[in-house]
């Protein structure tokens, strides 16, 4: 019951942020009835589908303060679970994605026993490390289509078993669905024992050992919910695209940019990812569509993201989020 | 036979690795920075080589100190541009800042030299080798390990005989303590800046000689430095030299050994993938890697 509350209980954010969320809410209820283009739609899709990889990855990335550079395989496992069942044997999506959260939580506590005994530096290049490993055994394995990848049957009718439709509208309220999932359950994640302990451990690790915290448990314990999130959105990633080969699904530059756009927004709070995502994807796609086309111009869009990248690390680490409250904090 | 002759095609390479590994383990050494851009330092040493060469006319071996050059101003403008207000955050917004310079110079080379795969094809050494008996090497792979070697004696020996390496190995150990005797470890960083990206300038310059220079290049690089830089211990220039040595021979030997004994899947695919694996049980293992002497 108590859990029931916490989820749904926004009452310790401000007025100016619970008026936003609603706002925020029907805006994207009534999005795609606005008129929008198929671009604008994806665009809208990939911006909650990073929020979500980005709410995961704050559990451990934010909350506990680890820098987590390897997300990009859970993905891959999320994707390849949906995609490879219903290739072998038909298993309707509803089915093979949770197996598919099943394995990655199996795999992020098999990786994280080990992972976990690292700190620092040695941790955020193990995670990348462990990360290319198991996108190099993708690439060779012939058995799950190699490099070449797998496509998905395509069914000529809507599909709700398989999730399979012809118009982006229902896989943009599928994945909103998904999306307000996720911010409830981070909404109770902070309240909840193991946030309080995940910020202890972020703030100074051997004071709450001493308190008796269990530090490497809690941050395997988050790093396996962090890898469910991104599985998720990984099942997401195959239906939606039909297509899924190592190089899109498990690259270390969607790694970064998961835990990027996290920290641009403001890691470990709640709605950093989401102003992250919010802020870079559309910067992304947008710089993309008009500056890739261009003759010449090509990286030029990738420039100024990694400009932009080099500006906030260096002068707001803690991200939009951060001067927003820095701003509040001076008018009150 | 034929695995005496990846051995020392290994170690050949391997010392290349090393000098790649260099840059690195002394950067992090002095500041306890990880350079994601380093692998791309790697890059514009290799197209600095390669432009000056081809468009001079000039033998790629005698246009190494503009790689180095080059190198070296690449090394000081990351330092007093970025890293210095990178020093001040926290560690994740250090790994991003030099993340970001690492997207910024691989997509600057996208767009100033294209996607096309470049390689010297004309020079004093290109192409020759040497035969020893049955062994035969190339001569600019040769040529790289022996440079490698100068450069490790030379950095060995500023770090370790002149005052100048004394002021940076008291800066690396103590930044306050060193700035209480009068130490401007600001400089000291700098200067840090400027021979890492300088040994890897030479690196680079040496390399596109073999291998093929594309914008995505440094990846590869560096994620087999970091493998050798944790190997040896993050700091230590030692650790470095003989982790890179190691990695090469396991590169070159790996697929040897799965061909001896009838694997043929483990085959050369995965002759990387063994790095980033080797990385990983030795920092849970042995976290303080084979030379550790800080952390």
């Amino acid at each position: 019951m108590e859990t029931l509350r916490d989820t749904f209980d926004f009452s310790d954010f401000s007025r100016a942020e619970r008026i936003g969320l609603l706002l925020f809410t029907i805006f994207l209820l009534i999005f795609p009835w606005l008129g929008t283009g198929s671009f604008v739609k994806s665009v809208a899709i990939q911006f909650l589908l990073f929020s979500l990889f980005g709410m995961g990855w704050n559990t451990i990335g934010g909350y506990g303060g680890q820098v987590e550079l390897g997300k990009a395989q859970y993905v891959g496992i999320g994707a390849y679970t949906v995609a490879l069942m219903m290739v072998w044997w038909k298993i309707p999506f509803w089915v093979s994605m949770p197996i598919g959260i099943l394995i990655a939580l199996g795999y992020s506590f098999i990786i994280g026993y080990p992972l976990f005994r690292l700190k620092g530096h040695y941790f955020a290049i193990a995670t990348i490390c462990t990360s290319l490993v198991l996108q190099d055994i993708f690439i060779n394995w012939k058995l799950v289509g190699a490099a070449k990848g797998i496509e998905l049957p395509i069914h000529g009718h809507p599909d709700f078993l398989y999730m399979q439709f012809k118009s982006d509208t229902y896989y943009f309220y599928f994945i909103m669905v998904l999306f307000y999932v996720a911010v409830f359950y981070m909404n109770w994640f902070r309240k909840s024992k193991l946030g309080y302990q995940l910020r202890m451990i972020k703030e100074d690790e051997e004071a709450a050992e001493s308190l008796g915290i269990d530090a490497r448990w809690c941050k395997i314990k988050a790093y396996s919910i962090a890898s469910a999130f991104v599985a998720v959105g990984g099942g997401f990633l195959a239906v939606y695209n039909l297509y899924i080969d190592p190089y899109s699904v498990m690259d270390l530059d969607l790694s970064i940019k998961i835990a990027l756009m996290s920290m641009l927004g403001g890691a470990g709070s709640m709605w950093g990812p989401i102003i992250g995502a919010g802020f870079l994807v559309p910067l992304d796609r947008f710089l993309g569509s008009w500056l890739g086309g261009q003759r010449g111009l090509i990286g030029v869009d990738f420039m100024i993201y990694a400009a932009l990248i080099m500006v906030v690390s260096a002068y707001q680490p803690r991200g939009i989020w951060g001067i927003i409250e820095q701003f509040r904090r001076k008018g009150t | 036979m034929i695995i005496l002759d990846a051995l020392l095609q290994g170690i050949l390479m391997g010392l290349l690795f090393a000098l790649v590994a260099l840059g690195l383990t002394i950067i992090f050494g002095m500041m306890d920075i990880v350079n994601f851009a380093h692998g791309e330092f790697l890059m514009i040493g290799m197209y600095t080589t390669y432009w000056t060469s081809l468009l001079l006319h000039i033998d790629p071996l005698i246009t190494l100190p503009a790689s180095a050059i080059v190198g070296m101003l690449l090394g000081l403008a990351s330092y007093y541009c970025l890293v210095k207000y990178l020093l001040r955050g926290p560690m994740i917004a250090q790994l991003f800042g030099t993340f970001g310079l690492m997207l910024f110079l691989r997509y600057l080379a996208q767009f100033l030299f294209g996607t096309d795969y470049r390689i010297i094809k004309k020079g004093l050494l290109v192409g020759k080798s040497l035969s020893l008996g049955s062994f035969i090497l190339d001569w600019t792979k040769l040529s790289a390990a022996i440079l490698s070697l100068l450069a490790f004696v030379l950095v060995y020996y500023l770090l370790h005989r002149t005052k100048l390496g004394k002021a940076l190995r008291a800066t690396a150990l103590n930044k306050e303590a060193a700035s209480y005797m009068g130490i401007r470890t600001d400089r000291m960083n700098a200067l840090a800046w400027m021979i890492g990206g300088g040994t890897v300038g030479i690196a680079g310059g040496l390399m596109v000689n073999f291998w093929y220079v594309y914008p995505t290049v440094g990846l590869l690089f560096v994620m087999i430095a970091f493998a050798s830089v944790a190997m040896g211990g993050f700091g230590s220039i030692k650790g470095a030299f003989f982790a890179g040595v190691i990695i090469g021979m396991i590169e070159m030997l790996f697929p040897v050994f799965g061909h001896l004994i009838g694997w043929d899947f483990l085959g050369p695919h995965f002759k990387f993938t063994l790095v980033y694996f080797a990385y990983f049980i030795i920092v849970v293992f042995r976290p303080q890697g084979l030379f550790g002497w800080k952390h």
